[in-house]
């Protein structure tokens, strides 16, 4: 056990470092298109009154992360083909449409995000689009993703910019501090519908799903889950304070003037502290890299998924004639995610929210076919939950399908 | 024939009727070939699970049911043995491996036979049928009636248990017992096979596996294109080593298809006599009889005797590509005579060669086309064909594989040029041919345009003079003229698409005319109906979005003008596959069929059909007076 050894001298020097890993993507990728749209919502429309959702969703998210690293380095094997082998057939093919329609429904606000953005540097959406759709295909096709991940990473970085901008913004500060500290709910169906897109958002299904296959891919083992969990809670909480910041800011900037974002225009605005009249650029180039990047992740991550669980053919390297069907999906996802978005007349900030609102409809029941495997001793051994782990995954499961059910009360009695 | 998924859940009824459970598992003794079904379990009526030996219990098994030969008191319970393996537990739902790691699947479900009173397991259904099944026995009918349509069977995917090895029980990887071991003992047309079949890494992965005298066959055997593609991907020393193995005139197409600085690199590895034999092959041109010879010859001289001979090829020929004839040459190689194997076998040791020499050589030069040596081979019936220049110096021969690998890929390409699908037609005279046969679509799409832009002057005259005198029916021809503009517009789209039905029927008349093998018309029609449907619904959405995109006139016009494009694409689809099919009967009484009028016929009646049902719906938009 060289490699157990290596891990743990080096540990207090440079795991920190070394540790950024698919923690980090995956919570970057987390703050795209719909992240970025469903916070500035959530700010402008609501002001402090959601801040107290994020410090609670990054703990979530933590769990839920740390869960799917678990699983993958105790087993070795996708959740997808941990579902298959515990539930059987017709549970995992549930789960995989679960799974293929939040996906298809992300990469949709992916297409947005792009449009959005490269509206605000006026190019039309139907050229850009399309243009955006090969690129990213290209980019899967070729496996050369890898490559410029690094770059759109770097891209997307541009929203630190919010850290600085909920500074200037110049908020009065006891009232963040009670925004985030104490829970407070708005009995109205906008109110429910955000915080289902901030969750879908947070803890996008996809994300658990890229998580372990990295794990998986990378022969992680049991021995080195201590960097594991550091690359967890690193790359969740820096997100979780983007997130946080972007609700500050909207809240502070948009919220009091009225502004209800309708276009990525009014949500770029919040970042004028910072960027004065190059906000827009600003705001368009992060939303660009943090969408393309995404858009690329997604549609693998489906299709590798669904081909693990029924036994297709799967890899970047294979041909269509070797894997019809993982071509196929992943195909389907970027073109699905495209066309939608060319539709005419869409108003692209909902849609992007919206998408966001499927992801944290059917996030509970994939989190309910995770519970199942992480607590079953045949497969996790004495790597099962802990109590408090439960306690906070099964907390989540049914506040979400509570707010789920809110929600459709709502709209069944016409609330609001 | 019984599958698992399907027992799962059927009742078990004891000797007295009485179901007493449902079945939730079964257990197999490992070890056999085909292995035996040990033990039955089943879930009681309170969910408590119970096993019992199949051997003692099990009466009759049915789709329906399991029937026991005793009564629920006198049932004696056993338990899971060391060596029992429970199919649903352990095999159903759990990932297949090869020991290398290149083929993952997953166990969809699991055949079992049963034969004189026992059953046995077949092996793991990995296919798309087995998911079918297992979702609802439903979903697999309809999904095979509906591949019946199509003429195709929906295949089952059966790995025989034999070849599965249950490596863990615990850690529920079964693994495929094919090592590479097995991959030594296939002959290297099969392992080329296989080789196909793979991605890049796979490949690479499995020729570490083979010796360089191996690699070397199996790369003979590879299609053109894999074959560069695989030495590029090896170091340069084993590529170098293998390229060295082979027959000079195959490793000198692979290196002729390599980038300059790589062939240099990998004949400067290589050994002196190899590296000369290779690059006197490489000017040749390619698909001639100098680009597919090999200069490895026996030849002897007039002067030696039959033992002399014998002890030659014993010593100095042995690993040349073919023996079968021995060339007689005089000094500078020129070629004067050939003797057979056969006469040398037959003759004295101590006869001279020239007393067995046949002056009559028949011959190929270097520049002749490769179509032609390969022809004068199988006239001739020989086994090798000597090349050689205007003086008459022996350059190297051809061998019979490498004819027959002329003669196939000549044919393929014979029928690529007659179904207008080659991309290079040799000479201009035959390019400008192909290009105008090939550009009917163009021509009638040009025509249509002009009337169509004749036909917007008349639009905007008609819709005068419907406005001035308030005429409907002026009106309507001015709405029916718009529509069509749009269809002039959208037209390649029918015409590309009658094109292509025509020029299916075409590639299905050259590649195989048996009329028992072709579709029934009903049938045919059917599938044709469906690829019809899955068009013309693409083509109605695109030019929906041509009107909408483009902003050409409101949604009112955009939905009739989506339905007309729809169904005209439909219906070519119909049409042309119907005129193909009466032109495969014509052409299995022996008549003579044009595929240029095949598909010009097609294209005028799509033509006709798209701008008739574009007017006609347009007139519908102005409600009569």
């Amino acid at each position: 056990m060289t490699t157990a050894t290596d891990t743990k001298r080096r540990l207090p020097f440079f795991a920190f470092l070394a540790a950024l890993g698919p923690g980090i993507i995956a919570a970057s990728a987390g703050n795209d298109a719909g992240g970025i749209s469903t916070y500035s919502v959530a700010g402008a429309e609501f002001g402090y009154r959601m801040l107290w959702l994020l410090p609670v969703m990054t703990l979530s998210l933590i769990v839920v992360q740390e869960m799917a690293v678990r699983m993958g380095a105790v087993t070795g094997k996708g959740f997808a083909a941990l579902i298959r082998e515990r539930y059987g057939l017709r549970p995992s093919l549930f789960a995989m449409t679960a799974l293929l329609v939040s996906n298809a429904a992300t990469s949709v606000s992916e297409f947005a995000g792009i449009a959005s953005a490269m509206g605000l540097l006026g190019v039309s959406r139907y050229v850009a689009v399309p243009l955006a759709a090969a690129l990213v295909w290209l980019l899967v096709v070729r496996g050369s993703y890898k490559r410029v991940e690094k770059i759109m990473l770097a891209v997307s970085s541009v929203f630190v910019a919010y850290v600085a901008a909920a500074f200037l913004a110049g908020p009065d500060w006891s009232q963040v501090a009670r925004g985030t500290l104490v829970p407070s709910m708005a009995m109205q169906p906008e109110f429910v519908l955000i915080a289902i897109a901030m969750v879908g958002t947070t803890i996008a299904p996809w994300m658990q799903f890229f998580i372990q296959a990295n794990v998986v891919d990378k022969g992680v083992t049991t021995a080195d889950l201590p960097v594991r969990r550091i690359d967890v809670i690193s790359g969740t909480v820096a997100a979780g304070v983007i997130a946080w910041c972007i609700v500050l800011t909207t809240g502070t900037v948009l919220a009091p003037a009225g502004v209800k974002i309708s276009s990525a225009t009014d949500a770029a605005a919040a970042l004028a502290p910072v960027g004065g009249a190059h906000a827009a650029w600003l705001f368009a180039a992060g939303l660009l890299g943090a969408s393309l990047l995404a858009a690329c992740v997604l549609p693998l991550t489906a299709a590798y998924a669904f081909c693990e669980a029924f036994g297709f053919e799967r890899g970047i390297d294979r041909s269509w004639a070797e894997a019809p069907v993982f071509n196929g999906i992943y195909t389907f996802v970027i073109l699905f995610g495209a066309a939608f978005v060319l539709l005419p007349g869409l108003d692209l900030i909902s849609i992007m929210v919206m998408s966001q609102v499927v992801g944290g409809v059917l996030l509970p029941f994939l989190l309910i076919f995770m519970m199942g495997i992480i607590n079953d001793r045949r497969i996790m051994g004495r790597y099962v939950n802990g109590r408090t782990f439960n306690m906070i995954a099964w907390t989540t499961i049914v506040v979400v399908i509570s707010l789920t059910v809110v929600l459709l009360g709502m709209t069944v009695l016409g609330i609001g | 024939m019984f599958y698992l998924t399907q027992m799962l859940g059927k009742p078990v009824v004891d000797a007295a009727g009485e179901v007493i459970g449902e079945i939730s598992d079964i257990a197999i003794a490992t070890g056999e070939v085909f292995p035996r079904v040990t033990s039955l379990a089943f879930l009681g009526p309170t969910k408590t699970p119970f096993m019992l030996s199949w051997r003692k219990y099990v009466a009759a098994l049915s789709e329906e049911r399991i029937e026991l030969s005793a009564e629920r008191p006198a049932l004696r319970f056993s338990y899971l043995q060391p060596d029992e393996v429970l199919l649903a537990r352990d095999l159903l739902n759990k990932q297949i491996v090869d020991t290398q790691g290149m083929k993952v699947v997953r166990v969809n479900d699991l055949k079992l036979s049963e034969s004189k009173n026992q059953l046995r397991l077949l092996g793991a259904e990995v296919g798309i049928r087995g998911i079918l099944r297992g979702l609802h026995p439903a979903a697999e009918r309809t999904a095979a009636a509906i591949t019946r349509v199509f003429g195709r069977e929906l295949s089952e995917s059966l790995i025989a248990w034999n070849y599965m090895d249950l490596l863990d029980r615990d850690l529920s990887h079964v693994r495929l017992s094919v090592t590479h071991k097995r991959l030594h003992e296939l002959h290297p047309a099969d392992v080329a096979d296989v080789l196909e079949q793979l991605g890049p890494t796979q490949r690479a992965r499995v020729f570490e596996h083979l010796d360089n005298a191996q690699a070397a066959e199996t790369i003979s055997e590879l299609e053109d294109e894999l074959q560069a593609d695989l030495i590029d991907d090896l170091g340069d020393q084993r590529a170098s080593d293998i390229l060295e193995e082979m027959d000079p005139d195959d490793a000198a197409d692979i290196i002729g298809d390599l980038p300059y600085d790589k062939a240099e690199a990998l004949l400067r590895l290589m050994g002196v006599k190899e590296e000369r034999a290779i690059r006197s092959l490489l000017g040749y041109r390619e698909k001639t009889a100098g680009g597919i010879m090999t200069p490895e010859v026996t030849t002897v001289t007039e002067t030696m005797t039959v033992q002399e001979v014998i002890d030659y090829l014993r010593t100095g020929a042995a690993e040349h590509e073919s023996i079968y004839y021995i060339y007689v040459v005089e000094s500078g190689r020129r070629l004067e005579g050939v003797i057979s194997l056969r006469d040398l076998v037959m003759s004295d040791p101590s006869t001279p060669v020239a007393a067995l020499v046949e002056h009559e050589v028949i011959t190929v030069g270097p520049d002749d086309d490769q179509e032609l040596v390969a022809e004068t081979m199988s006239k001739y019936d020989l086994l090798a064909l000597p090349v050689v220049d205007e003086t008459g110096k022996l350059l190297g021969i051809v061998t019979v594989d490498d004819a027959l690998d002329v003669l196939e890929e000549e044919s393929a390409e014979d029928l690529a040029i007659a179904t207008g699908s080659a991309h290079e037609a040799g000479r201009l005279a035959s390019a400008s041919w192909l290009l105008l046969r090939r550009s009917w679509w163009a021509v009638i799409w040009a025509v249509v345009l002009l009337g169509a832009i004749g036909g917007t002057a008349r639009y905007e005259e008609w819709l005068r003079k419907g406005l001035e005198a308030g005429q409907s029916s002026d009106l309507k021809i001015a709405s029916g003229l718009g529509l069509l503009v749009w269809a002039a517009m959208l037209l390649p789209i029918v015409l590309r698409v009658a094109e292509d039905v025509s020029s299916r029927a075409m590639a299905e008349l050259i590649s195989g005319s048996d009329t028992d093998e072709r579709l029934s018309l009903p049938r045919r029609l059917a599938r044709e109906s469906v690829l019809g449907l899955a068009i013309g619904a693409g083509a109605a959405v695109l030019a929906f979005a041509f009107v909408y995109v483009l902003q050409l006139g409101n949604i009112f016009g955009a939905w009739p003008f989506a339905a007309a494009t729809g169904t005209a694409v439909l219906l070519t689809v119909l049409v042309g596959s119907s005129i193909a099919e009466v032109a495969l009967r014509r052409s299995a009484a022996g008549k003579r069929v044009s595929g240029t009028g095949l598909a010009v016929a097609s294209m005028l009646i799509g033509t006709v059909a798209y701008l008739g049902l574009t007017f006609w719906l347009g007139t519908l938009l102005i409600p009569g007076s």
